[in-house]
């Protein structure tokens, strides 16, 4: 984040479908130049949400300010927002300039001044050489880099982007992770994202919204979510989670196979409390010294994942095995087997409380 | 050659046939005849010219292929519009009512084609419904009639092949990526400049392809203009009938059906491969899309 102005306030929006609310009273607040994440499941209102910021639906109540000014009497039209949409929405039978140049067209800009900026903007995609090409004779990246072009070329205070990489192999899906970041820095346009993949958003996002039944669950940097979810569902949703349940006694937490695991707050639960303890599979070691806590247990499977091993490790704790994620330089080339006796250590500050349902 | 390929020849071998015994052929019989001379009392003499193929260029019957290209050009264009909008009108309303509308649009072809075309005789004839509907709104003597009429044999045309322009541009509107129009809307355009930029370019081939369907059918048609223009005044079909039947000069008749023939092949032709290309680049976009 550069700075903190607010461009984007959306106020207690909803959007009812008949009987279904997409989206249900959510309010949040986006600043200027923020690289923005909506992240959630199918179904969980994120791409109802980015279409009524785009104007392409209308919210049954609630208010989305733009720069102090109410959109949503203002028509798709419009707003000074573009959508960058998943399916690219290229029109087929355009040449690409012809594609970047029909939203400088449609705001009756000079030809000249038109033909200039969709050089400009070609040059940034790196597509130049591309220009008289339908479409149908690009690459699927390509594609996707026009589409982005034709959203921008128009400076738009907000660019919207639906699953921008949905369509990418993986490879290239992270090539574009950084080049789009590359590029919202570079244009200085806040962005805001819809994605399901976590991963994609824990890369690119200045702040990251999980959206949930249609609304926010948790907003803030992708640092604040992966390390203090605010609940089980987050926590299980942004990377792996070990959960071990227990009671609360004190400021530790009572297994039930008596062992005690120790936190550095039980997070507002009081004794007696059901709770789990939840831990990183990377924060856990089979090697840690002064680690407050530790578990033994046998290799239930082993995986090998070049720059580090995935051990699931069966313990007391319950029947799903802890997975623990062990750097390949502590280990050597000594390989894992089902059944090998380890230890798990971790620290006491590693560890999450959070109540178990 | 592979099984696959050995299969699909013996599945398309009976219609292929089919195709050159009952079709090709005869009309290959009859369309040679062109090439011979007419004998004194009618029959043929079987001696090569290409006097017929003058007489066709001649300005009697080439006015007349002249005035049937202008007739099925203005019933092809007044179907195409009406077709048009009616396709996008169905393409639009509520997907549940979509087979519905389509089943409507097409419920004439049911009927026979004689028994529509006398139809109309009925509806525009002196003491029709049309007349007398003019007559009831108070028109003093009600308007004219129009049967036996250009007019008349035009709005025949429409009538009969509007479901095929229907149909046929339906189809592209019904499968345009509906994303497509909200990027329009997206990047400022108003729905008139949506439509005029990008929906109605998009449904060109549909558009075609039913142009074609109506011209086609419409230059070579002969009951139509039998019926609703009295007789009257001729299309190139009604000509065709009648160096067959009445005036049994077969040559003529077959260089007239050469000419016609010619005229749709090159039409049909080029609608095809304006096709092809549109299809081929539906099936790039849907391969990587």
């Amino acid at each position: 984040m550069n700075n903190e102005n607010t461009l984007l306030s959306i106020q207690n929006i909803s959007k009812h479908f008949n009987d279904s609310k997409a989206v249900d009273g959510l309010s949040l607040d986006i600043y200027e130049n923020e690289f923005f994440a909506l992240l959630g499941s199918s179904g969980s209102g994120k791409t109802t949400l980015l279409r009524m910021l785009a104007g392409l639906e209308t919210p049954t109540e609630g208010q989305i300010l733009l720069d102090d000014k109410d959109m949503v009497p203002v028509h798709a039209s419009k707003r000074p927002v573009n959508l960058m949409f998943q399916s690219y929405a290229l029109f087929p039978h355009m040449s690409v300039e012809q594609n970047i140049a029909y939203g400088l067209e449609m705001e009756r800009m000079e030809r000249s001044l038109i033909d200039k900026k969709v050089q400009e903007m070609l040059e940034i995609i790196q597509l130049e050489k591309m220009a008289k090409r339908r479409p149908d004779q690009l690459s699927g990246g390509q594609r996707q880099r026009v589409a982005l072009a034709r959203a921008l070329v128009k400076k738009p205070r907000l660019l919207l982007l639906d699953e921008p990489l949905g369509a990418l192999d993986k490879k290239l899906r992270s090539e574009m992770q950084l080049e789009l970041k590359r590029l919202q820095h570079e244009v200085g346009i806040t962005f805001v994202i819809v994605t399901h993949d976590q991963e994609e958003a824990l890369v690119m996002a200045d702040r990251i919204a999980i959206m949930r039944d249609g609304n926010l669950l948790q907003c803030g940097t992708p640092q604040e979510i992966y390390e203090h979810p605010k609940d089980r569902f987050a926590a299980d949703f942004i990377g792996e989670m070990n959960f071990l349940p227990g009671v609360v006694q004190g400021d530790s937490i009572i297994a039930s196979s008596k062992r005690k695991i120790s936190v550095m707050s039980t997070n507002g639960f009081e004794d007696g409390e059901s709770v789990v303890a939840a831990i990183r599979p990377e924060r856990m070691s089979l090697f840690l010294e002064n680690a407050e806590n530790s578990i033994e247990g046998k290799v239930h499977t082993s995986a090998y994942h070049g720059m580090d091993i995935l051990l699931h490790v069966s313990t007391e704790f319950g029947e799903k095995p802890i997975s623990v994620r062990v750097p390949i330089h502590s280990v050597g080339d000594k390989p894992f087997k089902a059944g090998d006796s380890v230890t798990l250590y971790w620290y006491e500050k590693d560890t999450r409380v959070f109540a178990n349902k | 050659m592979n099984f696959k390929n050995k299969m699909s020849s013996v599945l398309i071998a009976p219609a292929f046939l089919w195709l050159i015994a009952l079709m090709v052929v005869p009309c290959v019989m009859i369309l040679v005849l062109g090439f011979f001379q007419r004998g004194i009392y009618g029959g043929i003499e079987y001696n090569f010219t290409l006097e017929n193929f003058q007489l066709v260029f001649d300005s009697l019957y080439a006015g007349i292929f002249l005035s049937s290209a202008r007739i099925a050009g203005t019933a092809t264009i007044i179907a195409v519009f009406i077709g048009y909008f009616a396709a996008y009108a169905i393409a639009t309303s509520p997907k549940k009512w979509q087979p519905t509308l389509l089943f409507f649009a097409v419920l004439p072809f049911w009927s026979n084609y004689l028994i529509r075309t006398y139809a109309w005789i009925v509806l525009l004839n002196r003491e029709g419904l049309l007349v007398g509907f003019s007559k009831w709104l108070g028109i003093d003597g009600g308007i004219p009639s129009i049967l036996y009429t250009e007019s008349a044999v035009i709005l025949g045309l429409v009538y009969n092949y509007l479901p095929f322009v229907i149909l046929s541009c339906y189809a592209p509107l019904a499968r345009m990526n509906p994303d497509f129009r909200e990027a329009s809307t997206d990047l400022g355009a108003s729905n008139f400049t949506t439509f005029r930029r990008i929906t109605l370019p998009l449904s060109v081939p549909g558009i075609a392809a039913g142009a074609v369907f109506v011209f086609v059918l419409s230059i070579g048609n002969f009951i139509t203009p039998a019926l609703l223009g009295g007789g009257r005044f001729q299309m190139i079909g009604n000509v065709i009938y009648a160096q067959f039947l009445t005036a049994n000069d077969w040559p003529l008749g077959a260089a007239l059906s050469m000419v016609l023939i010619g005229i749709m092949m090159i039409l049909l032709m080029i609608q095809a491969s304006a096709a092809q290309r549109s299809i081929g680049q539906k099936n790039k976009e849907q391969l990587d899309g």
